[in-house]
């Protein structure tokens, strides 16, 4: 009986303390809000790491989104005996099928923003399945990274996407990486031009002088190219190099990012950068809207910061977005 | 000697006139774009409403930034709205508004570029006011190559002229009504610091499309979706702590809303978080009276 009293005594002062300290807290802090709504998956509202969220009526297939908030793919199912008729489950999708490199990560931007990723496989194909999409006219992206983390340049085509329907965009070949080995090679010696494209694939790689120089090499089994130039047919100044694949004369990729190096004197060795060229303004190697909205904030007013001014004419202007959404990540 | 010179001089002249008009008949300037309007008609009665879409070709080179200027006589015609869903424009610097009367500003990029033959832009509705003859024309037009430097490229324009009269004309087309019941496109708000701006303190970012009506303005709800604020990306958050929920809401202009909640980014510790502070209490409480209860039933018990 005794035990009994004192146990009572002491939750009563546990919980006296604790509400002591509650009130304290509340005295200090004096701004927040006591909530004790639970959010989560099923409440209508998509929130992070949520694909969808269709309140009461999440569920399995015929239902477009799951228990867990991910988009379901319900594909068609087979026949059956009598019953109940099911009508076919309405899906707007589109089915993004190419190359890229092998084992490369190849990312799918939807208008700019990521939609998906995927890895490719080891003879560089890829295919990205994109749901949950309205009926209109979208503009993908689609780029990769090489084995050294470098980015290609952005393949962009805009698709008409029917609601209710499938959409394959297929044959797509996204441009090589490039690199070079040296940011300022002496004049006579030869520059390495190299980077990753699909297997055993023609590139052509071009040198920009006054005259434009190509010429061709072969990309290995890995995908990866190397080719040397020599530079004794440059002047001394700044050139651009760039690159595009082409296999047995069908698929044909756009052009690579352009690198530029300059021929002079010396030779200063240089390791290739994951970082985008321009357009990094928060320095966390993408250029996506965080980079769009630091410019748009300073966009026609004064004294921009140099990191934010692309073209370093003192103002932020078309110009300035331009250079960025060329360099765009998502 | 005189004549043989002005033999020479006129020879020289027949000359660079020949050059000048081979020039003029069999060169045309090369655009790399076009700016152009379209609509179902060019003829419209005084109090009637038209759609006037503006719609980019640029097949020749790829861009991915655009900005203008749209005239139009406003002793002529009212401006009734602005229609920007599915725009080819991603991220509009400047969302199409009117920035004066009868002048409509526009501003915007297309990342990895834009390579078609017709690119819709925007559309305005109108209403005719009063009968005569005008034009719609854009004006400061800026179109820049996808190539890394931000190129200006020229532009060729085609205006917009039209007529309006008094009488009703041979045919009307009426304006096709947008039937938008589809909420704004999902999208990933993120939380961002910087020192370039808002003297690095915590901003959102946000951003998305409509592929019906067009987003009509954006919404930020900090702690609780009914203390929600209109807002434009980048928002200074007010709670830099960051340790309450988020709702950033997307409206479209027929009312659809998308609404994403963003977890706090610096949940309070459990001692400071009063969910789980009343729950503890209100276990302990139950568990008090359970105690209490069995004591009192002892002793009713021990008093018989």
């Amino acid at each position: 009986m005794k035990n009994s009293k004192i146990y009572f005594l002491l939750i009563l002062v546990i919980f006296g303390g604790l509400t002591l300290s509650l009130c304290y807290i509340q005295a200090l802090e004096g701004t927040v809000n006591i909530s004790a709504k639970v959010e989560g998956c099923g409440n209508g509202i998509i929130e992070g790491g949520e694909q969808c969220d269709a309140d009461g009526s999440n569920g399995p297939c015929p239902a477009t989104c799951s228990t867990s908030c991910t988009t379901n793919s319900c594909g068609g199912g087979g026949g059956g005996g009598g019953g109940t008729y099911i009508p076919p489950l309405v899906v707007t999708q589109v089915i993004f099928s190419g190359r890229a490199y092998p084992k490369s990560t190849v990312t799918l931007l939807k208008d700019a923003q990521i939609a998906a990723t995927t890895i490719a496989g080891s003879d560089a194909n890829f295919s990205i399945t994109l749901s949950g999409l309205s009926g209109g006219n979208y503009i993908f992206s689609v780029y990769s990274e090489d084995n050294k983390g470098i980015r290609s340049s952005l393949l962009t085509f805009p698709v008409s996407v029917t609601s209710g329907a499938t959409t394959k965009v297929s044959g797509i070949f996204i441009s090589p990486t490039i690199a070079v080995d040296k940011s300022e090679v002496k004049r006579g010696d030869n520059i390495a031009i190299f980077g990753q494209s699909a297997p055993q694939a023609d590139i052509v790689v071009s040198v920009n002088s006054e005259e434009e120089f190509f010429d061709k090499t072969i990309s290995d089994k890995e995908g990866i190219y190397l080719y040397n130039f020599d530079t004794t047919v440059l002047d001394y100044g700044s050139h651009n190099t760039k690159s595009k694949a082409s296999i047995g004369n069908q698929l044909i990729s756009s052009w690579s990012y352009l690198v530029s190096f300059k021929v002079g004197t010396k030779t200063v060795v240089v390791e290739p950068t994951k970082a985008p060229a321009k357009g990094d303004m928060n320095n966390d190697n993408r250029v996506n809207l965080v980079d769009f909205s630091i410019t748009a904030y300073w966009y026609k007013r004064s004294s921009p910061p140099a990191t934010v001014d692309l073209n370093s004419d003192g103002k932020i202007d078309l110009v300035d977005f331009s250079i960025m959404a060329y360099y765009w990540t998502g | 000697m005189q004549n043989s010179k002005l033999q020479f001089k006129i020879q020289n002249y027949f000359i660079g006139v020949l050059i000048a008009f081979l020039l003029l008949t069999f060169t045309r300037p090369v655009f790399a774009a076009e700016l152009f309007f379209e609509a179902k008609n060019r003829e419209f009665t005084q109090g009637e409403e038209f759609l006037v879409s503006i719609f980019l070709n640029s097949l020749e080179e790829s861009i991915n930034a655009a900005e203008g200027r749209v005239l139009f006589p406003e002793n002529l015609l009212e401006m009734k709205e602005i229609r920007d869903g599915n725009s080819i424009i991603t991220f509009w610097i400047e969302r199409p508004k009117i920035e004066q009367l009868g002048i409509i500003g526009f501003s915007g990029i297309i990342p990895g570029g834009y390579q078609e033959t017709k690119g819709f832009l925007l559309s305005v509705v109108f209403r005719a006011k009063a009968s005569g003859n005008g034009a719609i024309e854009i004006r400061d037009a800026k179109v820049l190559l996808n190539d890394g430097e931000g190129t200006s490229t020229d532009v060729k324009i085609s205006n917009f002229q039209f007529s309006i009269f008094k009488e009703a004309p041979i045919s009307q087309t009426p304006i096709l009504e947008i039937k938008d019941t589809d909420p704004p496109e999902y999208f990933k708000p993120e939380i961002a610091q910087s020192p370039e701006i808002f003297d690095g303190k915590y901003f959102l970012v946000f951003a998305t499309q409509d592929k019906g009506s067009g987003i009509d303005h954006y919404e930020v709800c900090e702690g609780s979706k009914k203390k929600c604020v209109i807002a434009e990306s980048p928002y200074l958050l007010q709670n830099q702590k960051l340790d309450q929920q988020i709702f950033v809401k997307a409206v479209d202009k027929s009312g659809n809303e998308r609404v994403i909640m963003l977890p706090p980014q610096k949940p309070l510790p459990w001692y400071k978080n009063y969910a789980i502070l009343a729950i503890l209490i209100i276990i302990g409480l139950f568990v008090a009276g359970v105690i209490l209860r069995k004591i009192l039933w002892q002793r009713f018990i021990k008093s018989r």
